[in-house]
């Protein structure tokens, strides 16, 4: 067999590096999916929350907000909780990273000729995967309720920008993580931007009602704005520049809170 | 039954695989480790044995890339530690409180997961993982969950999954701390068998036994700094010398009783808390005469004194002379 040894003198090139990078992420992933199959208390806490939001605010307010969304509740409802089931989801990335940084093995990756980067790529990409047996959970219980989607193309688009705009909180909170490096830590943070992102939105009810000030911040925080474009798709009401907005977002997201992360992560050692 | 990747050259077996140069490392105003050189080889179990907190750990740390070395430099292979980091991680396995396995995952899976963040190529790296989980003993928990294990077969798991890649230098960071003593000799047998292959192994030690048994080398570190180094019988042959122990009746006379042993030619250390003080042997039991005596005819009343054999806070009260610390 081809020992280490034999690796060892030579650089990898840039192309080797990314092809590293690539299979270390999937691999990662693997690992990540695994743990969370093996771990069914966490994974129905994820998977059932979106769909504990739909009953809650369908039947609890859903007469009371109906009014002035100038669609079925349900159709204005369920395209929102595909987004919150990917946020709240997102926020067991922060609590599961922070985790794993306390157990030993994280060290073992730390000595591996393997991309640290890989580590919490691997652990991203699997709450995403995660999120979308959630959000499909969501869907399914939706159209018990009655909703419908206009087009398939218009599912899938809904689908991907909740699970995009997901993805992106989850570096953010995996920055947190890494920073912090405490699962209780992580949760109660999650307070100060979880609650507001997702009750100070349009995900529930139009802002129309709320003061001004907040009107202004409920219309174009990221929850809202890719809120706003799931349920344009999902309806079939042409999403455009609601599309264009929530991808700005979600870029946006990633470019601050990915070399965060990865930075917060190779000094929490 | 053998692997034959496992078994180098006799030539390799001579080099130095391991070379640690001035090594140093504090965390805050705490100095880790202070100007630490050593050489580890090929084919050789270099022990590095000192008590908790000795800064074993962060040895092992800076040379396994886990931490930045602040000054000093340090090669595996002749490869830089602190220039060329990732280089390094493909030549080192890591096993002990430094590191761990998944404890979600099973052995298998665990050897898998290492085995694929290595680059392994598939065909090689299944052939691989069956040859550890039956070389090692591992088949009748390998498809378990880690978080099932006993201490023993989990440090099992962690020794193996460092081995994966066949590293010519691996580190073990206190691979038996906490082990009963049949699982600790099996594993002793397993890393002189890795040694006796070629493999440079450096390992850290509390145990005296477990460095002496073990080791081709020791290095005996505490407070961050070198004590002593050679071989085991280098050591021992040091090591032999007996201990008077020495229980003044009033603690007033501790100073006293110092200057008095000190005044036929033996030293002592004390206990600032206690009442009392050892004196290493170096002239056997007549010099314990000596020193009885001379406490008598300077009217130092003895409340007990005992002769034994120098533990491992000997060799350290011997080496260093700061008796205070126990």
């Amino acid at each position: 067999m081809t020992t280490t040894a034999d690796l060892d003198r030579q650089e990898p090139t840039a192309t080797q590096q990314i092809g590293w990078l690539v299979q270390d992420t999937v691999t990662m992933t693997w690992r990540d999916l695994i743990r969370t199959q093996r771990q069914p208390e966490m994974l129905s806490f994820a998977v059932v929350m979106g769909v504990f939001f739909l009953l809650l605010f369908y039947w609890v307010f859903g007469g009371a907000i109906a009014a002035g969304a100038g669609v079925d509740y349900i159709q204005y409802l369920v395209p929102g909780i595909f987004v919150i089931t990917s946020l709240t989801g997102a926020q067991q990335t922060g609590t599961g990273l922070a985790a794993d940084l306390s157990e030993g093995v994280t060290d073992r990756f730390r000595s591996l000729p393997m991309s640290q980067f890989a580590v919490i790529a691997g652990r991203t990409i699997a709450d995403a995967l995660r999120n979308v047996v959630g959000i499909l959970l969501v869907a399914a219980v939706g159209y018990l309720l009655g909703f419908r989607f206009a087009s398939v193309g218009g599912a899938i688009g809904a689908i991907a920008l909740a699970v995009g705009v997901g993805y992106a909180f989850s570096w953010m909170n995996a920055a947190i993580a890494a920073q912090v490096r405490s699962a209780e830590m992580v949760g109660m943070l999650s307070m100060f931007w979880l609650f507001p992102l997702m009750l100070a939105s349009t995900v529930f009810t139009p802002s129309e009602q709320m003061p001004g000030w907040l009107q202004a911040f409920a219309k174009w925080q990221p929850i809202s704005v890719v809120g706003d474009a799931a349920r344009d798709l999902s309806n079939g009401i042409p999403a455009g520049d609601a599309v264009a907005w929530s991808i700005i977002w979600i870029v946006a997201l990633l470019v601050v809170f990915v070399p965060l992360a990865v930075a917060a992560y190779r000094r929490s050692r | 039954m053998t692997d034959a990747s496992e078994r180098r050259s006799p030539n390799a077996e001579d080099a130095v695989a391991v070379v640690a140069r001035g090594l140093s490392k504090s965390f805050g105003k705490t100095r880790a480790v202070s100007d630490l050189s050593f050489d580890a080889r090929s084919g050789e179990v270099t022990g590095l044995l000192g008590p908790n907190g000795a800064g074993k750990t962060t040895t092992i740390k800076m040379l396994t890339t886990l931490l930045p070395i602040e000054s000093g430099n340090a090669s595996i292979v002749g490869i830089d530690v602190a220039r060329r980091p990732d280089a390094v991680r493909r030549v080192i396995g890591l096993a002990g409180q430094s590191a761990a396995v998944d404890e979600k995952l099973t052995a298998r899976e665990n050897l898998e997961l290492f085995g694929r963040l290595y680059k392994i190529p598939r065909a090689e790296r299944m052939k691989r993982v069956d040859y550890l989980i039956e070389r090692f003993e591992l088949g009748d928990f390998a498809d378990r969950v880690a978080e099932t294990y006993s201490g023993g077969q989990r440090r099992r798991l962690d020794v193996v999954a460092s081995l994966i890649a066949a590293p010519p230098v691996l580190f073990l960071d206190e691979p038996t701390t906490g082990l009963d003593p049949h699982t600790r000799t099996e594993l002793w047998s397993e890393i002189r068998e890795l040694a006796d292959r070629g493999t440079a192994v450096v390992l850290t030690t509390q145990y005296l036994e477990e460095a002496d048994r073990l080791s081709d080398s020791i290095v005996i570190i505490d407070e961050g700094v070198m004590k002593a180094s050679g071989t085991s019988a280098d050591l021992k042959r040091d090591l032999e010398r007996e201990v008077l122990e020495i229980h003044v009746a009033d603690r007033k006379d501790l100073t006293g009783a110092a200057a008095s042993i000190a005044g036929v030619g033996a030293e002592s250390s004390a206990d600032p808390e206690g009442t009392r003080l050892q004196v290493p042997l170096t002239g056997g039991a007549r010099q314990s005469l000596a020193v009885l005596r001379g406490l008598d005819a300077d009217g130092i009343a003895i409340a007990d004194f005992q002769l034994r054999k120098p533990t491992l806070d000997d060799v350290f009260l011997a080496m260093t002379s700061r008796g205070g610390r126990r």
